[in-house]
């Protein structure tokens, strides 16, 4: 537990960026992980295991409804517009801004460390389809990073 | 495989690699470049997601679970709100919503980020007048030693949480966009003072722990933003 109890933290303060709700969520997921322990059939899918059941119970309790990740494919109209004084800012806050289909999959790779192919099994998608969404994540960043250079330089 | 297919991998996954495109990268010099622009992207990724966990979660957690009735407690929670509700009635008032609603929030604001006064973050002065005139004022002089700007969520949308060093003390200035507020709220709790003032594009809002200090950033403001019609 103390093993994964930073990475499932960090997770779920993404999710609901409320560091109290956050930490119930971890405590929710570990209670249901320990009652259904008997179940987790491979031992080094736990983390990923207890992931997922964080996922479920933030949609469960907090959205009252499954997280919205039907959306593959997402125009770059989709994107949030970013306001100028942002440029200068943090990337948090611009993945603040992602659209949650991004935002997701981006978290589960960068705090979780997992696969394409875990996070597509994790999310209920294809493995094509996860790779699309990072791959727009981080252009988008990289985006972002390039027009907050570009009016640096302008200045 | 060719530089198209490389950047898409590479950027679907920056730390997993295929045999084929670790192959590719060694002989590209523009993939080479590629790929380590996107790694320094995936470095400031990494920082910027690290939020703080708090001390002792691991154990916090541990001893909750050895709470033995959850669900005694669940029932604790429910009696707690049913036994406020008549209070919170009577301090809602007839419109549904305190007069003071918005000051409060900005206090409810500072207390769940303890990190903005222990934290130094994007202290810029050139960021603060930016954000200052997307709020629809001019920033005529500096309001203290800038120490934190944050874009937080807030309700249903977003707002500014700027931490500033002033001759009393720390004191937080928090910039609502886009939200109507008829006149002045000022809310006092948990040894902590608010004031939210109505913008010509929003509303600020001034938490200090006192009220004299909030009073003298709120005079400070007026004299140094000019908020724009």
């Amino acid at each position: 537990m103390r093993a994964y109890s930073a990475d499932l933290y960090r997770y779920a303060w993404w999710l609901c960026r409320d560091r109290h709700l956050a930490e119930d969520l971890v405590q929710e997921a570990f209670a249901r992980g320990w009652t259904a322990w008997a179940g987790l059939r491979d031992l080094s899918q736990a983390k990923a295991w207890l992931i997922t059941i964080l996922r479920n119970e933030y949609a469960r309790g907090i959205t009252r409804k499954q997280i919205e990740m039907c959306k593959d494919e997402l125009t770059e109209a989709d994107m949030p517009a970013m306001p100028s004084f942002e440029a200068g800012l943090e990337t948090a806050q611009i993945v603040a801004l992602l659209p949650e289909t991004y935002r997701e999959p981006l978290l589960l790779q960068v705090l979780g460390g997992f696969s394409c192919a875990e996070i597509a099994a994790m999310i209920g998608t294809s493995e094509g389809a996860v790779m699309t969404r990072l791959t727009r994540a981080r252009q988008t960043l990289r985006q972002h990073y390039a027009d907050a250079g570009k009016r640096r330089m302008a200045k | 495989m060719n530089c198209l297919e490389f950047h898409r991998q590479k950027l679907a996954d920056p730390r997993r690699l295929s045999t084929e495109a670790q192959a590719h990268v060694h002989g590209c010099a523009s993939c080479t470049a590629f790929a380590r622009s996107v790694d320094e992207t995936e470095h400031g990724l990494e920082h910027a997601l690290a939020t703080p966990v708090p001390d002792g979660l691991a154990d916090r957690i541990i001893l909750r679970s050895r709470t033995p009735n959850r669900a005694r407690r669940v029932w604790a929670l429910a009696a707690s709100v049913a036994l406020a509700a008549p209070f919170a009635i009577v301090f809602l008032g007839k419109s549904g919503r305190p007069r003071d609603d918005y000051a409060r929030l900005a206090i409810e604001h500072v207390v769940m980020e303890p990190e903005s006064f222990t934290t130094e973050r994007n202290a810029d002065a050139g960021a603060f007048g930016a954000l200052v005139e997307s709020a629809g004022g001019t920033l005529r002089a500096p309001l203290g030693t800038l120490r934190y700007i944050r874009l937080c969520p807030l309700e249903d949308g977003t707002c500014w949480h700027i931490v500033l060093d002033t001759p009393d003390g720390l004191a937080t200035l928090i910039i609502v966009p886009g939200r109507t507020l008829s006149a002045m709220q000022v809310a006092s709790t948990g040894g902590w003072s608010a004031l939210a003032r109505p913008t010509p594009r929003g509303y600020y809002a001034v938490v200090t722990t006192s009220s004299q200090a909030t009073s003298r950033l709120d005079r400070l403001i007026s004299e140094r933003i000019e908020w724009n019609a």
